[in-house]
């Protein structure tokens, strides 16, 4: 058996969930495309039956026959559209929340792209996407309207109905060699659009900065110039596509004529009627559309499984670390004899309800202990364990729960400070004001008057550096884990707050273990014990009074 | 996230969006008038199409010779080649016109967001204008495709209407009845619509906040295991949309169907028409067929206006967003002397106090003055009015009171490129640009050579890891490329400034963001740039402040303590605190 791409198996997927409203609208759609295509039999009908003749009672029959004949026709297409978008909307959707699970679950996801790219990826991507559910409609419902017109050109003749049997697969088929060329210049026009999006983005999410030094004229010019580059590639794009509508507008041209002098040819003989012939003639014209929109439908399935490809590239992505499957237990945090970048053989252990520092001048090796302790990534040598059991066979979500690791670069979610403050669990307001008092966080609360509502923009954008770092402290202390790993907790608070934040933690963390990554004296002399981390090797192990003692040691602490 | 996005914002009105769009897109005349003829013309020649094929049918009643049916059949098939490549290039015509326009916007729209007023963008923050560049600029641009074809389907429209003067003038009339189900079901849904459309793209902005929150900070999500949560915020703002999207859609069904019943209603009229005119002897069976052909010819276009409707108001809602930014007013450049004045300049505020829309005071009528070429630490308790002291000084934002002189002029009245000439701002907020380092530095400096590259690097001690990087200054840099640590891209915010070399430098926590171990680099960094400029540093490092000549302790937005660091430790105040906690 042929193995199933990716993103022919996304696909798959989408149409089995979306089964039913994509049956619903391709019947529906069906329904409207018979429908349309007896508007010029009926027409015919008309002029043969009552205009010819003259008949008030055909022409009142005739006038029922349209009203009944073109409600069928808006309710099959309108049923069919809201079929249709509900689909789309729910599957695209679907996809979105599952791009979004993929990227936040566990450890995350391997992956070049930009969070920009994902952005653009879980938006328009997943639409485009979803855009398949409607090419499968429409292609269904066109060649049904093909084929009804089909057998009424077959039964009124034979010769005629042929003609269009092999007509049309060929001019398609004709239509679709031009696909490559106009799907290049898509895929050229998406990328270029895609980066003056990126470009923008990126220039307004530095824009602080940016305001700062002056640089406003010079980021505005060189959007303009991704802007006139994307400019350039929707032109190519334009002009593959005019060629496209060009050549499919004269070859169903073409087809319409061939259709209609035959029937022409054939009534001069007799072969068929008057009525026969208009009926023909407004055939030919109604197939047009049906003929349009299936190229239509194969000039875009380019670009929507293109699409596809994206999300399911994202969606198969491999994890950045492989979850394991026993349950995290808490217990003594080890380090035995690993090594990593900056970390060459270094072996410590976290021991239930200690404070232990961790102290070294260089970021590779502070990176190092800290990855390796939340099991982020794994040891080149050596073991990381987790009472007992190794950190890589530990169910990820279990070890979450035991070991809380605070990324230094301060992320805040929600709209107010209670949502910023909420990862998980429920806490009554005293709890939250006992840790955001442990963070020196309690001003968050009093100032401002809305107490744990107080508004909180994108990223917490409206607080001050210090005012984030403490609100996110706060919500690693609130988190409450068995074991919890705080990295320079203190860099953009005052040496008086970064006093009491010493203490408060200290006090709020009594009995559980909580390592600190840092070189702040005033929390280094409240751990019960402090490692220090030289030239890649654990130097010294001890109180932080006693080992201010050796120069290395105090060289890094001192200030 | 859940809460209301703030929207300060403006979003355009629907007569200034048409207005403003109309002017971008008569910005480009040949064009215009080239697609506006094409347009005319193809449809012209396709309107020919049905007309010719109502003769055939006549023809073939009146027994006309197999000779005249060939040479009818020869002029269907040229109309219908000329109608072809009159379509193919009325189509790129068209597209290119409004690709054009809509990039001449979407320029705009960036340049005034860039520029738009401060104290408007700190309250609003980057979200929603981000929302607007990224996500409106293309589904504006997505659907001028559409609207090449939309504006090929108005002229068809038009054009079959003129078609139908040829016909007989009674059965021409009787299509008119279309008209009043035309205007009352439009004048009863545009409103609708607009308000419809609008919310849907509202909600899609929250949605792209939400998920652009969730994505740079996927770190933390992981490190809590709150994928649930989070998972569950964003499903609310993505759901959000979904509601939004499907409500449009209903409205819109709606509308559709009145159109077909219009529709209908017309065919109804010239068959009925042509059937009296028939049995009166007035008509010809040909004419009435010429005549229902037309009308049907008419079903495409209109069926094509019909469906582009819901996109196009969804365009028109995107254009409504964009235009709200690019209607507001911004200082436009202006070329300064680039030799203009580097002399040393104090600082100098009078009574300036601050406050955040919606939010408490956060500076009270503070006053200080700054001579030439000191340097002046302000700190205090995270919270105390720093950092907007700081921004207000190098001018970020204006002051809702108060006044501040940068030498001996008014801050409010300097241009803004005269403002950054006088005083560079190193902000809080750090971020690498996406590009190769060399362009991120000429962001400051756009026409420095790779030698004051380097130098602005030397002079901020980067020039060791730089030299290090796999391509030197072209190493492409920024998010998802080669990573620089925090303390790499703070001192790459330094050396912008230093690239800019203004009298007056305003350093916000420069040190903050590095984590404890590269700090020390730092200081020594930003200590090169203050040297023999006019300083104002906030401080987190009370080494750094010591460093200065003065230091201004904050607290609660006001300067309680100003002196020099050897003054203010023998006075033993809140500094002298400070000091010693710092040291314990």
């Amino acid at each position: 058996m042929r193995a199933v791409s990716p993103a022919g198996r996304l696909i798959r997927g989408m149409f089995w969930r979306q089964r039913r409203d994509t049956v619903l609208c391709a019947a529906f759609w069906s329904l409207h495309q018979v429908c349309e295509a007896l508007v010029p039999v009926a027409i015919g009908l008309v002029i043969d039956q009552a205009v010819g003749t003259g008949s008030t009672t055909a022409m009142l029959w005739s006038v029922l026959g349209i009203f009944g004949l073109f409600t069928a026709l808006t309710m099959g297409w309108r049923s069919g559209f809201w079929f249709l978008s509900r689909a789309m909307v729910e599957e695209s959707h679907a996809l979105r929340m599952r791009v979004v699970r993929r990227v936040v679950a566990g450890q995350g996801i391997r992956t070049r792209r930009q969070s920009g790219e994902l952005l653009s990826i879980a938006t328009s991507d997943t639409e485009a996407s979803a855009e398949l559910l409607e090419l499968g409609s429409r292609v269904v419902s066109a060649l049904l309207g093909l084929t009804v017109a089909t057998v009424v050109l077959l039964r009124i003749d034979w010769s005629l109905g042929l003609g269009l049997v092999v007509g049309i697969p060929v001019l398609v088929l004709g239509l679709n060699a031009l696909g490559p060329l106009v799907g290049r210049h898509t895929a050229a026009q998406q990328q270029a659009i895609g980066r003056a999006a990126a470009t923008a983005a990126d220039l307004l999410h530095g824009l602080r900065p940016l305001r700062g030094f002056g640089g406003v004229d010079e980021a505005a010019r060189r959007y303009r110039s991704a802007s006139r580059t994307s400019l350039r590639a929707n032109i190519g794009a334009v002009k593959a596509g005019a060629v496209f509508v060009g050549a499919s507008t004269f070859t169903t041209g073409l087809l319409i004529t061939v259709v209609a002098a035959l029937a022409g040819w054939f009534a001069l003989q007799g072969r068929i009627t008057f009525g026969e012939l208009i009926t023909i003639v407004g055939l030919a014209a109604f197939i047009t559309d049906p003929v349009l929109n299936l190229a239509d439908c194969v000039f875009k399935l380019a670009t929507a499984r293109a699409s596809a490809a994206r999300v399911a590239e994202v969606l198969d992505a491999p994890e950045r670390v492989s979850s394991g499957t026993r349950t995290a237990q808490p217990g003594t945090l080890v380090l035995d004899d690993v090594h990593a970048p900056g970390l060459d053989g270094v072996s410590l252990a976290v021991e239930p309800g200690e404070l232990l520092g961790v102290v070294t001048g260089e970021t590779a090796t502070a990176d190092a202990v800290t990855d390796l302790l939340t099991g982020a990534r794994p040891p080149e040598r050596g073991e990381v364990t987790l009472a007992g059991t190794p950190v890589r066979d530990l169910d990820i979500a279990s070890l979450r729960r035991v070991v809380l690791v605070e990324p230094h670069a301060v992320d805040l979610f929600g709209s107010s400070i209670r949502e910023a403050l909420h990862t998980g669990t429920d806490h009554d307001e005293a709890t939250v004001d006992r840790a955001l008092a442990a963070a020196s966080a309690s001003d968050l609360r009093t100032d401002g008057g809305k107490g744990l509502d107080r508004e909180l923009l994108d990223h917490g954008l409206n607080l001050s550096g210090g005012q984030r770092q403490r609100l996110a402290l706060a919500r690693a202390l609130l988190a409450d884990r068995p074991v919890t790993v705080l990295r320079d907790p203190t860099t953009a608070v005052d040496a008086v707050t970064e006093h009491a934040i010493a203490d408060g933690v200290r006090a709020y963390r009594d009995g559980q273990a909580t390592v600190l990554v840092t070189t702040s004296a005033p929390l280094l002399d409240r751990c019960d014990r402090v490692v220090f981390v030289h030239g890649g090797r654990v130097a010294a192990v001890g109180r932080h009074r006693d080992l201010l003692a050796q120069p290395p040691y105090a060289e890094v602490v001192l200030r | 996230m859940t809460g209301p996005v703030p929207t300060i914002l403006p979003v355009a009105t629907g007569r200034v969006t048409a207005a403003v769009f109309w002017r971008a897109l008569r910005r480009h005349p040949v064009l215009a008038w080239t697609s506006v003829a094409t347009a005319t013309a193809a449809s012209g020649a396709a309107v020919v199409v049905p007309i010719l094929l109502g003769r055939l049918v006549d023809l073939v009643v009146a027994g006309g010779t197999v000779r005249s049916l060939l040479l009818i059949s020869a002029w269907i098939l040229a109309a219908g080649l000329v109608a072809a490549v009159l379509t193919g290039v009325s189509r790129w015509l068209v597209t290119e016109w409004g690709t054009r326009a809509c990039a001449d916007l979407r320029e705009q729209v960036l340049d005034h967001a860039l520029r738009m007023d401060p104290a408007r963008l700190e309250a609003v923050g980057s979200g929603d204008v981000a929302s607007r560049v990224t996500e409106d600029v293309e589904q504006v641009t997505d659907s001028v495709q559409l609207a090449a074809g939309v504006f090929t389907s108005l002229v068809t429209v038009v054009i079959t209407f003129a078609g139908f003067a040829t016909l007989d003038w009674r059965i021409a009339a009787a299509f008119l009845v279309v008209f009043p189900v035309y205007v009352l079901s439009l004048r009863r849904f545009v409103p609708r619509a607009a308000r419809l459309y609008a919310a849907e793209r509202q909600a899609a902005a929250v949605r792209t906040q939400s998920l652009l929150t969730t994505f740079t900070g996927a770190r933390t999500v992981h490190a809590y295991g709150m994928q649930e949560p989070q998972g569950r915020r964003v499903e609310e703002a993505s759901r959000g949309a979904v509601v939004a999207r499907l409500r449009a859609v209903r409205g819109f069904l709606w509308f559709a169907n009145m159109m077909n019943y219009a529709e209908a209603i017309g065919l109804t009229a010239v068959l009925l028409t042509g059937f009296l005119l028939v049995r009166g002897e007035v008509s010809t069976v040909g004419d009435v067929t010429a005549a229902a052909l037309l009308f049907h010819r008419l079903f495409g276009p209109l069926g094509m206006l019909l469906i582009s409707f819901n996109d196009v108001q969804s365009a028109g809602a995107a254009l409504a967003r964009l235009v709200g930014i690019a209607g507001l007013d911004v200082p436009a450049a202006r070329v300064v002397d680039p030799a203009g004045s580097r002399a040393p300049a104090g600082v100098v505020a009078s009574s300036v106090s601050h406050r955040y829309p919606d939010g408490p005071t956060v500076l009270h009528d503070v006053s200080i003055e700054i001579a030439p070429g000191e340097s002046l630490a302000i700190v205090g308790e995270s919270g105390a009015g720093k950092t907007t002291l700081a921004a207000i000084l190098g001018g970020v934002f204006p002051a809702t009171g108060g006044k501040v002189w940068l030498g001996d002029l008014p801050i409010d009245d300097l241009h803004p490129d005269e403002l950054r000439r006088l005083v560079g701002v190193v902000t809080q907020e750090v971020h690498v640009f996406a590009g190769t380092l060399a362009d991120d530095l000429r962001l400051a400096a756009p026409h420095a050579d790779d030698a004051q590259l380097h130098a602005a690097l030397a002079l901020v001690g980067a020039d060791t890891w730089v030299a290090a990087l796999p391509d030197g200054l072209q190493t492409v840099v920024g998010d998802g490329e080669h990573h620089l640590t925090p303390s790499q891209a703070q001192q790459v915010a330094l050396a912008r400034i230093a690239l800019l070399d203004p009298p007056i430098v305003v350093l916000d926590e420069a040190t903050a963001e590095a984590g404890s171990a590269g700090a020390r680099q730092l200081e020594l960094a930003s200590a090169a740039l203050v040297r023999g400029r006019t300083a104002i540093v906030v401080a987190h490092r009370l080494t750094q402040a010591q460093a200065c000549d003065r230091i201004a302790v904050m607290a609660h937005g006001r300067i309680v303590e100003l002196g020099s660091p050897e003054e203010l430790v023998a006075a033993g105040g809140t500094y002298a605190t400070l000091w010693s906690a710092w040291h314990r």
